[in-house]
């Protein structure tokens, strides 16, 4: 399906770059593969590639609806019950209300309290249970309702807007982001994505639409990396108005955008400037038509967003692994300041968080602008606004680093909501070789993530849950967290944090907290997962700077690569293969962008190829850590 | 597609591949010294060179079942879970010699001892996990320990079948083939849907019969029927089985190939056998409970067909029976001679006594007489042909013929005819159509088993999963097409039957929605209640009035699977008897 290079061509071409581990993948020793590719190459071999992406996606629904077979967030815990309670609740509050009551019916109850994309899906969510089985979504008389068909229906919903958006998104960004790789390749990242635990704990065990939110930012980055921006723009607009959380991608979002306008030159990128607001704007008007004028007083907008956005809410609630929760161990914030100082602190500090990968991106974006204008002067070609900026490679790092200095810094933060830094980290091991340092990082990072929630997992009574998706996932990236492969800093880090964890989970078992430290075990688990995110987040930041030196946005060296375009360079290659990278300057990649940029930037643009040019170099018996 | 696998295939000598082939475990099977070193009954204890010889894929598919199967253990259950509990409590909490005689709960111990010892060493520990579990009044005890602790034991003890199924792929003909075969079995959703959903230890059980049939292709015949006559001990239903094992070892373990008795190794083996039925009965002879022990083994109280019609001949019969009713009412033919009883029957739908009203009533002796006339005919041809082949053929048929005529048979024993079968399906072409006739009808017909929403899609998106991955690389290797007019039309009928799957479960899926706003709510929703064990209890049997209505998506399901089923036993029993 994916496939772009017939099988029988890659052994020749493997021997034209020999030096490559992009072609040498499927020959490397099976030592460091995991399940997942140790499958699609038997499948492969079987002749049932064209299989591999729809048996994928089935087992995913498969283990997705397992998970759900469990219980759920507030499960038989009146009055209140938990967040799965809450979304039913909306449905059944969209269904029988008025549009201008949504957001201000009985807020003790679960009051709506998502944008109002959330009210629609619930809305037609609660259409369609209502005319299976009223009873379920009867306005009041339905509060905590928990009957076996009603669940079942509840976790159909979410499969379903999984299986609509979440997965054609991971589909569309494989195939738009890894279009250059072997389908093997692209198949295995499918997986991995698929079955990424965290995400499906909360989603499918706990109870949460983070699917549709991460679906769509998800679609919003792939449609950048297809040129089309302004379709890019909406996808990202309709993710913040299902979940405010997806401001954290903002940042990073809005610097690719006008990178990209920077890197077009004046006319052209005030254009796109203007097409984007106008867009963005457009868009966002629509989701928030019936709180506008004609339909309401323009005060009646002060209802949905005061609801979005609750700053009268504390500085963090249970035990969460930011840097807030870490340091309140020593450093009692909420005594020494008031609350509205503390907002304007984290505030700071979330904004010094991300502003590094922004500030690169746009120097960056206006760095090869300048230095393509150049070129672009002399031929007088207009550029084509429908390839990607230069600066895309970034993108997945400006993310990571934008969100993760929102989880880290930022007001008001769950511990669901590692969620949305796991994305962009899982989309960067899912395109890198298992040796490579993105890879061990990303996987410590996924099993951090879990493990930081194995106190809400629990008392939702998902732990065997947890311990089976763990399992499942490593098996299928191939990660074995007790073995050491290299003798480097990363693997001995890895393994002192999971030796750390099981121990937790041990004492836990055996020793019960002592009565004046009743909490002693969530802290805990914060004082560990902390500083893991912290890395990530220093290492994201370091890798911002590495790509775009990488990219040639960076230093003065850029200047020296204008280099007129090739024929052939608009669009696929014949075989679109990889191999052409390693050729030294210029040619395209299968994305079909790349008017004169060279070598090092183009290997970047495809996501894990930046981590295999440095495995390659090490299996090539460079042993010096990289990173 | 087609010019690039043959091209890639070419060139693809140069790649390891560890999921379907790894060079140097690809023993072949005329290595005499290899039935030795892997063929011996009690292999060496020698857990580390073992774990050694797993491969990698092997760990992949013993790691990613296990995961999903703990993912099922808040799933559905079967009355058969509290049946289980409440034989860990019996045997845990009562000397030996009440077993069979306690009737606290209404499912007492009906399976034969060395199943009871089984429980009784399950319920060691757990009475340390949950005291609570093997309390002999705590009946329907449903708490968090006894699930996780009993669907833990299933999956423990199913590492049987894991192992024997390993053994199978060292020392086969084309590793390759068997490594599919061996995984396909280990996965069956037969296993999934019977031992992790609706609970039972088939997975274990299945496993002693496949590491009997193990030794019986490794040449240790004698461990072959030692272990078969364990696993009798275990469940008596392999008694379906027994007559080829009787055949086969008397033939070909007994006699030498010229006829001749060899005393010597019909005594080891009488003895053998011997041996395991004291080590099982031994206790109960002395206590002189032989005959309790039996009364509650073999309870002949039972109906023809079992509540949910297992897909066998009698489902065609009685499904003809309703058809012919139907006419006669219509037409008003005054020659047919209508029971009564028969008319009532069919209003009643699906449980008690079948009583037929157009044909003539069966009796239990009529479906014991044809049972042993169609076994005999296999039997000559196995007495004939004695060997490996022959033998697993002839077994499978065996446990067919049980199936397609026995009385009152259970759809999970289809079980019993599929784990064989699944041995032959890379023979050839006819054999792997036969194969593929018979999984698909066979795994659709426990469909029925899982009546619960929330397993409606586990059940089908694992089997058709599986299903793709089991039939489409055998079909690759195996498939030939059909060479002259009338074989193409029964290729293509049959490819019709099996995409008439989809839409019998769509029909299944989409008929209870229509049929409850035309059938008023009153409609007992009980039915489904005893779709889904043998140890239904009587009394909510004959209670529950069902509608017709409710009772057509598992008539049409049963008569569909049967027209399958009953094809691929002639097919079987054609290629058996001309081929072998």
């Amino acid at each position: 399906m994916f496939a772009t290079i017939p099988e029988a061509e890659k052994p020749r071409l493997t021997v034209a770059a020999s030096s490559q581990s992009l072609s040498a993948e499927d020959h490397k020793n099976t030592e460091d593969t995991g399940m997942a590719r140790r499958w699609t190459r038997w499948m492969h071999k079987q002749g049932l590639r064209h299989r591999v992406v729809s048996l994928v996606i089935l087992f995913a629904a498969l283990v997705k609806w397992c998970i759900g077979l469990g219980s759920y967030s507030g499960q038989g815990t009146p009055p209140m019950f938990g967040d799965y309670e809450a979304q039913r609740h909306w449905m059944e509050l969209t269904i029988h209300l008025p549009i201008r009551e949504w957001y201000t019916y009985d807020l003790k109850y679960w009051g709506l309290d998502y944008p109002p994309l959330t009210a629609y899906i619930s809305w037609l969510c609660g259409i369609i249970g209502a005319w299976v089985d009223p009873s379920w979504f009867a306005l009041d008389h339905s509060r905590g309702i928990e009957t076996p068909a009603s669940k079942i229906y509840m976790r159909a919903t979410v499969l379903a807007c999984d299986t609509l958006i979440y997965v054609p998104a991971i589909v569309f960004f494989v195939q738009s982001w890894q279009g250059n790789r072997s389908s093997k390749t692209q198949q295995v990242a499918l997986l991995t994505l698929l079955l990424q635990p965290g995400l499906l704990l909360i989603d499918f065990g706990h109870f949460q639409y983070n699917t549709v939110m991460l679906g769509l930012t998800l679609t919003s980055v792939s449609c950048f990396a297809a040129g089309h921006d302004l379709l890019g723009a909406v996808a990202f607009v309709m993710s913040l108005g299902f979940k405010q959380m997806a401001l954290y991608y903002a940042p990073a979002i809005g610097s690719y955008l006008l990178a990209k306008c920077l890197s077009l030159g004046a006319r052209q990128g005030a254009q796109l400037f203007f097409q984007l607001a106008a867009t963005t704007v457009a868009t966002f008007a629509l989701l928030f038509l019936p709180w506008l004028p004609p339909f309401a007083p323009l005060s009646a907008m002060l209802e949905p967003i005061g609801r979005i956005f609750p700053f009268q809410r504390g500085l963090f609630e249970d035990k969460v692994a930011n840097f807030w929760c870490a340091s309140n161990v020593v450093l009692k914030w909420r005594i020494w300041m008031n609350a509205p100082a503390l907002i304007k602190l984290s505030a700071g500090l979330t904004a010094a968080g991300f502003l590094p990968a922004v500030v690169v991106m746009l120097y960056c974006g206006y760095r090869l602008g300048v230095a393509s204008q150049t070129a672009q002067d002399l031929k007088e070609i207009p550029k084509p606004t429908s390839r990607p900026a230069p600066v895309l490679p970034l993108l997945p790092y400006a993310l990571l680093t934008s969100s993760m200095s929102f989880f880290l810094f930022s007001f008001q933060v769950h511990e669901k909501t590692i969620l949305v830094p796991l994305l962009p980290l899982t989309l960067l091991l899912s395109g890198a070789s298992n040796n490579s340092f993105s890879f061990k990082l990303g996987a410590l990072v996924n099993n951090v993530a879990v493990f930081s929630m194995w106190h809400l997992l629990k008392r939702d009574g998902l732990a065997l849950q947890y311990l089976a998706l763990l399992i499942l996932w490593n098996r299928i990236i191939g990660h074995n967290p007790l073995r050491i492969r290299q003798k480097s800093l990363m693997d001995y880090l890895s393994i002192t944090v999971y030796g750390i964890c099981i121990l937790l989970h041990v004492l836990e078992t055996i020793v019960p907290p002592p009565s004046h430290l009743p909490d002693i075990y969530p802290v805990l688990n914060v004082l560990l997962s902390t500083p893991v995110f912290g890395i990530t987040w220093l290492w994201s930041i370091k890798r911002t700077v590495e790509v775009s030196w990488g990219l040639g946005g960076l230093g003065s060296s850029s200047k020296a690569i204008s280099m007129p375009p090739l024929p052939g360079a608009d669009g696929l290659l014949p075989n679109g293969n990889p191999v052409k990278l390693t050729t030294p300057e210029g040619v395209t990649s299968s994305l079909g962008l790349s008017v004169g940029e060279r070598a090092a930037g183009l290997r970047t643009r495809s996501l894990g190829h930046v981590q295999g040019k440095k495995s390659s170099l090490r299996s090539g018996s460079v042993s010096t850590e990289f990173d | 597609m087609q010019r690039r696998r043959s091209v890639s295939s070419a060139s693809s000598p140069t790649k390891r591949t560890t999921f379907s082939e790894e060079p140097t475990r690809a023993e072949p099977a005329s290595d005499a010294g290899d039935d030795k070193k892997h063929g011996g009954l009690l292999a060496r204890l020698d857990v580390a060179g073992w774990l050694k010889d797993v491969t990698k894929a092997e760990w992949d598919i013993l790691l990613v079942s296990t995961c999903l199967k703990l993912l099922l253990f808040p799933a559905y259950r079967s009355t058969d879970f509290e049946v289980h509990r409440n034989w860990l409590a019996i045997t845990h909490s009562l000397p030996m010699s009440r077993w069979y005689y306690d009737a606290t709960s209404e499912w007492t111990l009906d399976y034969p001892p060395f199943f009871a010892y089984f429980e009784k060493l399950l319920s060691i520990p757990a009475s340390f996990v949950d005291p609570k579990i093997v309390e002999l009044t705590n009946l329907n005890y449903d708490s968090w320990s006894v699930i996780a602790y009993q669907r833990a034991t299933v999956i423990a003890t199913e590492l049987v079948l894991a192992l024997a199924l390993q053994r199978f792929i060292r020392g086969a003909v084309d590793p390759s083939i068997q490594r599919i075969i061996s995984a396909s079995l280990f996965l069956h959703p037969g296993f999934l849907i019977v031992d992790h959903i609706h609970f039972q230890y088939n997975g274990f059980m299945f496993g002693i019969l496949l590491w009997s049939i193990l030794m019986a292709r490794n040449g240790n015949k004698l461990a072959s029927g030692f272990l078969f006559a364990v696993l009798l001990n275990f469940k008596h239903i392999y008694m379906y089985l027994a007559p080829a094992y009787f055949v086969y070892l008397l033939r070909a373990f007994c006699l030498s190939p010229s006829g001749e008795l060899l005393p010597g190794r019909f005594l080891s083996l009488a003895n053998a056998v011997i041996l395991v039925f004291l080590a099982s009965l031994g206790p109960f002879l002395l206590m002189g409970q032989l005959p309790q022990l039996l009364s509650r083994l073999f309870p002949f109280t039972r109906g023809l067909n079992h509540a949910y019609w297992a897909p066998n001949v009698w489902a065609l019969v009685t499904a003809a029976d309703r058809v012919l009713l139907k006419v006669a009412q219509i037409f008003n033919i005054q020659g047919l001679q209508i029971n009564d009883a028969g008319v009532t029957s069919t209003s009643r739908g699906l449980v008690g006594d079948t009583v037929f009203a157009v044909i003539p009533n069966v009796k239990p002796i009529h479906t014991f007489i044809i049972t042993i006339a169609f076994q005999m005919i296999y039997l000559v041809k196995l007495w004939r042909a004695p060997t490996y082949k022959s033998f697993v053929a002839a077994l499978t048929l065996c446990g067919y013929t049980s199936f397609m005529f026995g009385w009152h048979v259970h759809e999970k024993a289809i079980l019993l005819v599929l784990v064989p079968l699944s041995l032959l399906a890379a023979e050839n072409n006819a054999l792997f159509r036969t194969f593929t006739i018979a999984s698909v009808s066979g795994v659709f017909s426990l469909f029925p088993l899982l009546f619960t929403p929330a397993e409606t899609f586990v059940k089908i998106a694992y089997s058709l999963g599986w299903a793709v991955l089991t039939i489409e690389p055998l079909s690759k290797r195996m498939y030939e097409f059909p060479t002259s007019l009338p074989w193409v039309i029964l290729d293509g009928l049959e490819r019709l039957y099996i995409a008439g799957f989809a839409l019998l479960q769509l029909f299944v899926t989409l008929f209870p929605i229509f049929a409850r706003s035309r059938v008023s709510a009153s409609v007992s929703h009980n039915v489904t209640a005893c779709v889904d064990g043998e140890h239904c209890a009587p009394g909510v049997q004959n209670s529950v009035e069902p509608s017709a209505l409710e009772f057509l998506p598992l008539m049409l399901t049963s008569v569909y699977c049967a027209v399958g089923l009953v094809w691929a036993f002639v097919r079987l029993s054609v290629i058996y008897l001309r081929q072998f």
